[in-house]
């Protein structure tokens, strides 16, 4: 068999992993146009925060594609999927594969806004964003994040640790808006202002300003704000162009099935570029995010390898700390029509802020602040859809744990598959 | 691979396992001195109950760990033995694997994620195991099938 995986981010990584628990021997070609060890572009802010070095951008070992029997080829780019079952790369020529799987993520998306193009503005989402921030921090004090989201705040909590001063102009009523309600919002929201964070919300920008390079960015009210630095961060955009020309569908991203096969035989799609059906809500859409990308790049090696594994569906989530403020944010933190019950528990002194969201007795979604250390357990009774009737007013206890949902375990057996789930069974007799 | 089990029905919930765990991961070793350290050790299995249950919990150690394929850092990972293995020096405290385990047992010490290691450096075994005074905890073959 000869494997052709485009993009050596967290879906393309994972693909190869589990191909080779399958196939020991198939060919197996990664093609990125980074020329890079394997690296985790999550953790980059941390890098450009000083918080860890270069080095500790790598998850896998230097020697990752010589252990798994693949040939890299890196610095070149895909330019297109061809329809005989080859690809095309930069340099024109051509490869033929049996299986393709497309995990070419996505970038930052880049706003229309004027003087965009000057030197000094910057997408953070590829380890050449982060070195180049970081040779202009030289000639830095103060930056600007334009979006309020997670890539807007983790920019600007880096800055602030370089002794930046940051200013976070948020198109929203509140930071964190797609992952977050406004009342959990507020506890993080607060916390960087607390910390010398300037954040400006309800507000867009109009302008960038500067000859060649960045000197101020002109907001919508006709404020001015002076800064060397301007971080883009109003989310991404999956990088499909590739597929143009041909008959895999696509949308927001290109469209798989439930076996994150597209519409053409034979090519699969994992990661930030590939849309799938959410868990919970059952829409097609794309959770671009580190475990999603794992789990599908996991599934769609099996099934290139000849395994029929389904994928049950992506999750919106999320977990970030700032200024020693841990959140996570699950599912449904929003809940919009009917149906929705909403349990909230708060501690405006202490932090403490847990939102539960449940529709017809089922978790669907949380968002919690300080206390986050049973995020999973909440999120195993979503994922598992299990009804929580008889642990409802428990949900929010201080003592929540494991196992409070021992008797939902042995009520749902068939839900519970995991051997892990047997074992504590077994010694529960 | 061997994991620790708890046989619920002998565990009375006194903690021996969580004192002897917090202080297995301490510097000093001592509980005398282990008290005063900073940060404070953490234990990393828990007492937990409901109703007259109770059970003490840590990592699973599972076949396929949602917080390995949750970790963004490559901290989290499956080692030769089978069991779930934490590099703190790769952690930066993302909490993701937090987010993934559906048993709640991975805690935060300051910046790092912490969680049971089965004690993999004393050749001992797991303490909490030779502290349980009710042999309610044992270290045991694990028994699963092909992924």
């Amino acid at each position: 068999m000869n494997y052709i995986i485009i993009g050596a981010s967290a879906a393309g990584i994972s693909a190869i992993e589990s191909i080779r628990t399958v196939d020991k021997n198939g060919k197996i070609t990664i093609i990125s146009d980074e020329n890079y060890s394997i690296y985790s572009r999550c953790v980059l802010s941390y890098y450009l925060a000083g918080i860890v070095s270069e080095d500790k951008l790598k998850y896998r070992e230097d020697d990752f594609y010589k252990k798994y029997n693949v040939n890299a080829i890196l610095g070149k780019k895909v330019v297109s999927v061809l329809p005989d079952k080859k690809i095309k790369l930069s340099d024109g020529s051509e490869i033929p594969f049996d299986k393709l799987l497309i995990a070419t993520g996505s970038r930052s998306k880049m706003e229309n806004i004027t003087g965009i193009e000057k030197e000094g503005v910057f997408g953070l989402r590829n380890i050449d964003d982060a070195k180049r921030i970081d040779l202009r921090l030289i000639k830095t004090k103060s930056a600007v994040m334009l979006g309020g989201g997670l890539i807007g705040l983790r920019a600007a909590y880096a800055l602030h640790k370089r002794a930046v001063n940051v200013t976070v102009v948020v198109k929203s009523k509140h930071v964190l808006s797609q992952m977050m309600d406004e009342e959990g919002a507020s506890f993080v929201q607060k916390r960087m202002q607390e910390q010398g964070i300037n954040i400006l919300t309800g507000l867009a920008a109009k302008e960038i300003i500067g000859d060649k390079e960045v000197k101020s960015v002109i907001l919508e009210n006709g404020n001015k704000i002076d800064c060397e630095i301007v971080v883009i961060g109003k989310g991404v955009q999956p990088n499909i162009e590739l597929v143009k020309n041909t008959n895999i569908k696509t949308d927001w991203g290109i469209v798989v099935n439930e076996f994150l096969q597209t519409t053409v035989p034979d090519i699969y799609s994992a990661g930030d570029v590939a849309q799938s059906s959410d868990l919970i809500t059952g829409e097609s859409t794309i959770n671009a995010l580190w475990p999603n990308a794992i789990a599908q790049g996991k599934v769609a090696g099996l099934n290139m390898a000849g395994k029929n594994v389904k994928y049950s569906g992506s999750i919106g989530m999320n977990s970030v700390e700032f200024f020693d403020l841990p959140t996570i944010s699950y599912g449904i933190t929003k809940p919009k029509g009917e149906g929705f019950e909403i349990l909230i528990k708060k501690n405006s002194v202490k932090n403490i802020y847990k939102k539960i969201i449940l529709k017809n007795n089922k978790l669907v979604g949380f968002v919690l602040v300080s206390d986050v250390n049973q995020s999973g357990v909440y999120g195993s009774l979503i994922e598992k859809k299990i009804d929580v009737s008889s642990i409802k007013n428990n949900l929010l206890d201080n003592n929540f744990n494991f196992a409070k949902i021992l008797p939902l375990i042995s009520e749902n057996r068939k839900n519970f598959t995991e051997p892990e789930y047997d074992e504590i069974l077994i010694t529960n007799k | 691979m061997k994991k620790v089990y708890c046989e619920v029905s002998k565990c009375v919930g006194c903690k021996s396992c969580e004192i002897a765990c917090a202080v297995e991961h301490s510097k000093s070793k001592t509980l005398f001195i282990a008290i005063s350290e900073e940060p404070m050790p953490v234990h990393r299995r828990n007492v937990q109950s409901i109703n007259k249950l109770i059970i003490s919990d840590a990592c699973h150690h599972c076949q396929e760990a949602p917080c390995v394929s949750a970790c963004m850092s490559g901290a989290m990972y499956k080692d030769k033995d089978g069991s779930t293995q934490h590099d703190e020096e790769k952690c930066v405290g993302c909490w993701m694997c937090i987010m993934a385990c559906p048993f709640g047992t991975i805690s935060r010490r300051k910046k790092l994620a912490i969680k049971c290691d089965l004690c993999k450096d004393n050749v001992k075994g797991p303490m909490c195991v030779i502290s349980c005074p009710t042999k309610a905890l044992s270290l045991k073959d694990v028994q699963r099938g092909e992924l």
